[in-house]
């Protein structure tokens, strides 16, 4: 029912003239079609693997099984990239809307192909022109009740670690070290998340020569540069 | 025949002279002995160029005149005795120590003979060899000496008494120039003491003794240490470069600005403090004319303070105090204070303050029209006495609202006065400030009829006497309504301090819970009236407390409404620029840091937004 429906409006103008010579690019046209809901009904079916049948979503449970199949740890990065592929909304639940976009996207139709696409998938991540908005999508990923707008030190320090830690490796350790230890902040932003990544990106580390306070950097910046300074001196 | 006379003259005044000076080559070991020799010798030589002149006057009238090349013979004896001085330059130098030691010895407390200072020293001069031969090596010596001195007297004394010091020695030097130093050594005589006394010890001045002095009240001392620090500045003007100058100076103001600001609000704090106990009465012997110098030279660290709104805040809830409880010493010196404050800081700044002088009088006309009022002569009982202030909400500091259970008569009494107001004054709202009020209650001690001045609160606590005789604490704070805190600081005053109306049963100093009071039947006291209630005058920690916090929290509205108002009329702006407009609109000192947590909170409540492109540059979102 559906396929019918989704060929047609794939393929928006068909040859209506002459029903019976189709050509080339019509046969394409309809095979791939074809081929795509195909591939559709295959990444439906997968979806209905892992998802709750009362919630008709893939709720935890359902990732961790999917992670386990895909024999990547629920906690890797990976799994953060591939919501955000999938322009997942809500953490740790993915819908069949979100599932195909995803899967789609990435070729897949089956897990193993998933599995296989995952490479592929950090490595696009990581193109600089991605990340950042790779970055700020992790943060928001991470909000859970409606009108929050900010995630505790803890968590962020998770965040920050899983996110940056193999691209900034010393930036992320210090400021998880200076996080666990300061009492102003309780709860980071994405104003102080977003700061953050700008510094990593802009600032000499760990000499710090090119911070200057005077400049909109986010006061919790200034005061970990003079933290920094204060250890380094 | 005129130049031969010349001639034959000059031979026998320089062979006279040479002679003379040659005789006090190894004359005296001691100096003071040597000095005076030299002294007659300079004398004889000045009696005997005299009368030479006088006798070869037409000599010196005619010859001399004529002839451009030839000095005068006094000149020409000057000249002489110059010379020859300098081909015996053992004297020069004898002479030279000698006077730099008697110099050395004045200052150390010795008396030494002046006269012979200053005719020698005028000798100098009038050779013409003061500045090289003298003044070069005095005023070494001088920074020398004061070098030494300002160490050993810094390690010795605290700051006010180094201050003192250094006071008294700048004096000392200034009249040493009077009495036989040459004026042009002024100048640089103190300047050099200055430098070795002060400007070599500023920091250490300001760090040890600026806080003591400050927590201290000293404002003599204070205002010693600006004078002799502005003076210094000063007085280097014509040592070094303007330019270089003009930045030494304003360093020197610049630091004593900031030190005195570094402890944010407690100078001002401080200064208003010190005003109000100037202020109050029960200032003994104090003149009219003292207490003006008085309050001019707290203008004086006036001008310093940044945070001229935290001065406003404290300044005005004493005042407030002062006004209502009847405690100004004078109304007079009340108002001039204020007037002063309106000539620095425009009137403004002192808006308020003439308000509240404003609901005082007018509160008096309203309680004259009370008096007479149908309402207070049908409903007061007679023998109530009941007078009103009416404080214009915003002229006076704001004054937490206190609950208290009012005894039915108080009530009464209250409802009657505002039934009056509202009559003339219809549309306004009344709000009892309870915290404020003062009473005078008769009591009736077995010992004696008296008078007690009590707060409103400890009224109410007393009245509960009246038909009881033992409380528990707990009893009390049920009754009255009053908060915890302000009861058990009500309760102490009238069961553990001086004047004990009620007693506390078990005695300690602090009121616990399960404490209780009786009425003290044995009471009495010397005087009939009792003031009772001086707590009322008194500055609770709490308050100071909110004082502070209020003054800083306006100012957080204030930089935010600034933010807003700023980015709503330029839409777009960089963080730089917005800092640099902030600084010039705001009034009082804040942080660069501070006003970036403003920026960002408003940023949070999406009132702006960093540019996406540019994060430098915030955007107004409408």
């Amino acid at each position: 029912m559906r396929r019918s429906a989704s060929a047609s409006k794939k393929t928006g103008q068909t040859n209506s003239t002459n029903p019976i010579s189709y050509s080339p690019s019509d046969l394409f046209r309809t095979a791939s079609s074809k081929a795509s809901s195909k591939e559709m009904e295959r990444i439906d079916n997968q979806f209905y693997l892992y998802a709750n049948m009362s919630s008709g979503m893939i709720d935890p449970e359902g990732i961790e099984t999917l992670c386990s199949d895909m024999e990547v740890d629920h906690t890797d990065v990976r799994i953060l990239m591939l919501a955000w592929k999938m322009k997942a909304e809500k953490q740790g639940y993915f819908t069949l809307e979100e599932w195909r976009r995803g899967l789609k996207a990435l070729r897949a139709d089956t897990v193993s192909k998933l599995k296989k696409a995952l490479p592929e998938l950090e490595k696009e991540v990581r193109r600089p022109s991605n990340f950042e908005d790779f970055y700020s999508y992790s943060f928001c990923y991470c909000l859970t009740e409606e009108k929050q707008k900010s995630i505790d030190t803890e968590s962020i320090c998770q965040l920050l670690d899983l996110v940056l830690g193999s691209q900034f490796r010393a930036q992320v350790d210090y400021f998880i070290e200076y996080l666990k230890i300061q009492s102003d902040y309780k709860v980071i932003n994405l104003d102080q998340w977003m700061g953050f990544f700008r510094f990593c990106n802009e600032i000499n580390f760990p000499d710090l020569s090119n911070y200057n306070p005077d400049l909109a950097w986010p006061l919790i910046l200034d005061i970990f540069v003079e933290w920094m300074q204060a250890k380094q001196s | 025949m005129g130049g031969s006379l010349y001639q034959r003259i000059e031979k026998e005044c320089e062979e006279h002279i040479s002679a003379a000076l040659r005789s006090l080559v190894g004359q005296s070991p001691d100096l003071v002995v040597f000095l005076s020799l030299v002294e007659k010798c300079w004398q004889d030589l000045c009696d005997q160029m005299l009368m030479i002149r006088g006798i070869a006057l037409f000599l010196d009238r005619t010859y001399v005149k004529q002839n451009s090349n030839v000095r005068s013979l006094w000149d020409m004896g000057l000249q002489l005795f110059r010379k020859h001085l300098s081909l015996a330059p053992e004297v020069e130098h004898k002479t030279v120590t000698g006077l730099l030691r008697m110099i050395e010895s004045e200052r150390l407390g010795e008396a030494v003979d002046r006269t012979l200072l200053n005719h020698l020293l005028k000798m100098f001069t009038a050779l013409g060899i003061y500045s090289e031969s003298f003044e070069k090596p005095f005023l070494e010596c001088t920074s020398e000496f004061y070098a030494a001195e300002g160490m050993k007297y810094m390690q010795q004394s605290d700051v006010p008494d180094y201050l003192k010091h250094v006071e008294m020695r700048l004096h000392e030097e200034n009249e040493r120039c009077f009495l036989y130093l040459d004026a042009i050594t002024r100048k640089p005589l103190i300047a050099t003491a200055e430098r070795q006394l002060l400007e070599s010890h500023i920091p250490a001045i300001l760090d040890k003794g600026f806080m003591t002095l400050m927590d201290g009240h000293r404002i003599e001392d204070l205002q010693r240490m600006y004078s002799l620090f502005s003076r210094a500045s000063l007085d280097s003007v014509l040592e070094e470069s303007f330019s270089k100058n003009e930045a030494f100076c304003n360093t020197i103001k610049d630091s004593f600005e900031h030190l005195i600001n570094l402890r944010q609000n407690r100078p001002a704090e401080l200064i208003a403090k010190f005003l109000d106990e100037k202020l109050r009465a029960g200032n003994k012997g104090i003149s009219e004319e003292e207490l003006e110098g008085t309050l001019d030279k707290v203008l004086v660290l006036f001008r310093f303070i940044q945070g001229k709104d935290v001065f406003e805040a404290f300044y005005k809830k004493d005042l407030a105090k002062r006004l209502l409880l009847g405690k100004s010493a004078s109304i007079d010196a009340e108002k001039s204070m204020i007037s002063k404050l309106k000539t620095e800081c425009g009137s403004q700044f002192t808006n308020k303050l003439e308000g509240m002088f404003k609901d005082i009088e007018l509160s008096k006309e309203i309680n004259e029209s009370f008096k007479q009022s149908s309402q207070a002569r049908m409903k007061l009982p007679s023998g109530i006495e009941m007078s009103v202030h009416v404080l214009t909400t915003g002229y006076w500091p704001t004054y937490p609202p206190m609950d208290v259970r009012l005894p039915h008569e108080l009530n009464v009494y209250q409802d009657i006065f505002k039934e009056f107001y509202l009559s003339k004054y219809s549309g306004r709202r009344l709000m009892w400030q309870n915290s404020l009020g003062h009473c005078v209650l008769k009591a009736d001690f077995p010992k004696g009829k008296k008078e007690l001045a009590v707060s409103l609160f400890q009224t109410v606590v007393l009245m509960l006497f009246n038909d009881a005789q033992k409380l528990s604490f707990l009893d009390i704070k049920d009754s009255t309504g009053i908060e915890d805190k302000e009861l058990r600081r009500t309760l102490q005053s009238l069961a553990c301090g001086k004047v004990r109306v009620l007693q506390k049963f078990p005695k300690g100093r602090d009121v616990e819970d399960d404490d209780s009071f009786i009425f003290n039947e044995g009471f009495t006291a010397p005087l009939y009236r009792i003031k009772v209630n001086a707590i009322q005058m008194k500055e609770t920690v709490e308050e100071n407390t909110s004082t502070t916090e209020r003054v800083f929290q306006d100012r957080q509205y204030q930089v935010d409404a600034a933010i807003v108002r700023i980015m709503k009329t330029r839409k777009v702006l960089s963080h730089t620029l917005l800092i640099t407009e902030l600084f010039q609109q705001l009034k009082f000192p804040i942080k660069p840091a501070d006003l970036k947590k403003r920026i960002e909170s408003l940023i949070d409540r999406e009132y702006l937004e960093r540019d996406k492109n540019n994060p430098q540059i915030y955007n107004y979102l409408a």
